[in-house]
């Protein structure tokens, strides 16, 4: 059962960035995007992981993928705006190929982990509340930072997006 | 995988579709009658089967099989064929789904096994409402998009942009509320409001938190489009925002989801807010304790109140013409509502008389706990509605003035008093 969900959801999530990649009207492509977000969701839930799956899908489904979608609507792009893309095929199957070599060389790096048991972890794991002990006690020096990191970079998007005086008075 | 497992959570999969589904013609009744009443007329009342009227009622049904055999008209400018059907889908689908988290009575005690009482039983309901107001609005930005139209794009521009800014402060009022809490767990959010504040005042949320309580009630409006904060359909504006394009279900599914919306939103202000499934000064476990005497309480205020119910029926529904089929309705339900009466006194009569074991004493309080839901979150949509036909609609920078400039710093605020205090009392 288990298998059957896991094999649905990747198929999803790999439909969804394929579908990402290719197609050429940007809302169809933030569309593929939400459906391979909400698929990752789903195997963090497989992966006894609920928090991250909520997570998963409030923010990045939910509010990140709102904004791209707002920010695409707002251009309101029209068909015969999109570019040519005259030889997408050829360059699709190219960089496929490509990237082979590459592809072997992650299958190689996951064969060599050593073999660990595959069962389903008790029920505290992954919920709310280890989750946070473990985030505020081990790692609260590195989740300070990175809020940081984000506070500077919403003050730089407030930065850019203030008028400029000098130019439009 | 035993019976009562099974039995408990059919029940509570039926009673979301009951709060949801079956409560939006009762809601759409509600709505008209009560926007009537507030401009001075009568709003429908003349819908009717064999003269049973139901005050209404029976019109909220015929607007619904109307909009069933309605032609499903799609115009050819739309394009996105798959999308536009699929919008009304995700915004119905999203908002029905909300409706699992919300726990309708206390964990049900079955022979010393605890159930949760929610559609979906577990403990992650805040975040599983969080992640479906999240992904509700997908319905109607790519409806408006994929209309092809100008007014259902700028309908679905506005939708996304209200909605985002008014999702980051309903979450600070919702982390305010969980600092009090202390879970996310919605089941553990109402037992804490079954306590009592210096022993005489209930421990609701909106006496403990009132500035999160308003905050999230003024987000959750905006959450669910309504007015004030309709403007993603402003007809005065747009013509119909981000369903201008849809006709018959399709366009119904986007009303029916509007309207399970709205019944979430109030589930989760009384949930969060108004005490959930308590009733006030009696919490489970002085509902346990006092079961013979609620039931003999009941015996005797039950047809008081059918009484006076009926009496207010006779009063009011009267025909001078003898076979008008419209008197035929009085007779039909008080003999409905003496029916009602016989077996509920009968019932309670035969549980004072014999006793109910420690089962049916939970069940009994279980069940008394679903009522006073239900009864609550009707209330809840009376607010909305009567919200609706008072205050006008907002203007759009108002609207983003409001959310960036007023609620959240308000919120920010009341995040960090919150934490503070808690921290300080070491509650």
């Amino acid at each position: 059962m288990v298998d059957i969900i896991f094999l649905g959801l990747a198929i999803f999530a790999i439909g969804g960035g394929f579908g990402m990649i290719l197609f050429s009207q940007p809302m169809h492509s933030a569309i593929s995007l939400i459906v391979t977000l909400i698929s990752l969701g789903g195997i963090f839930a497989l992966l006894s992981a609920p928090f991250l799956f909520m997570v998963q899908i409030i923010l990045y489904a939910g509010a990140i993928i709102t904004l791209l979608l707002f920010i695409i609507m707002f251009l309101n792009i029209r068909d015969d705006e999109l570019p040519d893309e005259p030889n997408k095929n050829i360059t699709i199957i190219i960089g496929a190929i490509l990237l082979i070599p590459f592809n072997i060389l992650i299958l190689k790096a996951f064969n060599t982990f050593p073999e660990k048991s595959m069962n389903i972890l008790g029920k505290d794991f992954g919920s709310i509340h280890s989750f946070g002990m473990e985030l505020f006690n081990k790692w609260l020096v590195p989740f300070e930072l990175i809020s940081m990191l984000l506070l500077a970079s919403l003050v730089g998007a407030v930065v850019y997006a203030r008028k400029d005086k000098n130019r439009d008075g | 995988m035993n019976s009562t497992l099974v039995s408990i959570v059919i029940f509570n999969i039926v009673m979301a579709l009951i709060v949801s589904l079956v409560f939006v013609p009762v809601l759409v009744w509600m709505e008209r009658r009560v926007a009537g009443f507030m401009q001075d007329r009568l709003g429908p009342n003349r819908c009717n089967i064999a003269g049973v009227r139901l005050g209404g009622l029976v019109q909220s049904f015929a607007d619904m099989l109307k909009l069933v055999f309605k032609e499903d008209y799609r115009a050819g400018a739309v394009k996105e064929k798959m999308l536009f059907t699929l919008s009304p889908v995700i915004v119905f689908a999203t908002a029905y789904l909300s409706f699992m988290a919300i726990p309708f009575a206390d964990d049900l005690v079955i022979d010393d096994k605890s159930y949760i009482m929610q559609a979906l039983p577990m403990e992650f309901g805040m975040l599983w409402i969080l992640a479906f107001a999240g992904l509700g609005i997908y319905g109607l930005m790519l409806g408006g998009w994929a209309s092809n139209n100008k007014y259902s794009l700028l309908g679905g521009i506005r939708a996304a942009a209200q909605v985002v800014s008014y999702e980051a402060v309903m979450g600070l009022s919702i982390v305010s509320m969980l600092i009090v809490y202390g879970s996310i767990h919605m089941g553990d959010m109402v037992r804490f409001q079954g306590n009592l504040v210096w022993g005489f005042i209930p421990a609701w949320g909106i006496i403990v938190q009132p500035v999160a309580a308003i905050l999230f009630i003024i987000t959750a409006f905006a959450e669910t489009n309504r007015a004030p904060f309709d403007i993603a359909e402003g007809e005065s504006e747009i013509v119909g925002g981000f369903h201008t394009e849809y006709s018959a279900m399709r366009f119904g599914l986007f009303f029916v989801g509007e309207y399970i919306a709205m019944g979430v939103a109030s589930a989760l202000i009384v949930t969060l807010f108004l005490g959930g499934y308590q009733i006030p000064w009696l919490n489970t476990e002085v509902l346990k304790n006092n079961i013979t005497t609620i039931f003999a309480v009941l015996i005797v205020t039950i047809p008081i109140l059918s009484y006076m119910f009926a009496g207010w029926i006779k009063k009011n529904n009267v025909w001078l013409d003898k076979n008008d089929a419209r008197n035929r309705e009085t007779k039909w339900l008080i003999t409905g509502i003496v029916i009602i009466n016989i077996i509920i006194i009968l019932f309670l009569g035969i549980f004072l008389l014999f006793g109910i074991g420690e089962n049916g004493v939970n069940i009994s309080v279980a069940a008394l706990q679903v009522m006073t839901f239900v009864v609550k979150l009707l209330m809840m949509n009376f607010f909305f509605i009567w919200v609706r036909w008072t205050l006008a609609r907002f203007r759009y920078d108002q609207l983003q003035n409001l959310a960036w400039k007023v609620l959240l710093p308000i919120a920010i605020a009341n995040v960090f008093i919150t934490g503070t205090f808690v921290v300080m009392l070491g509650v």
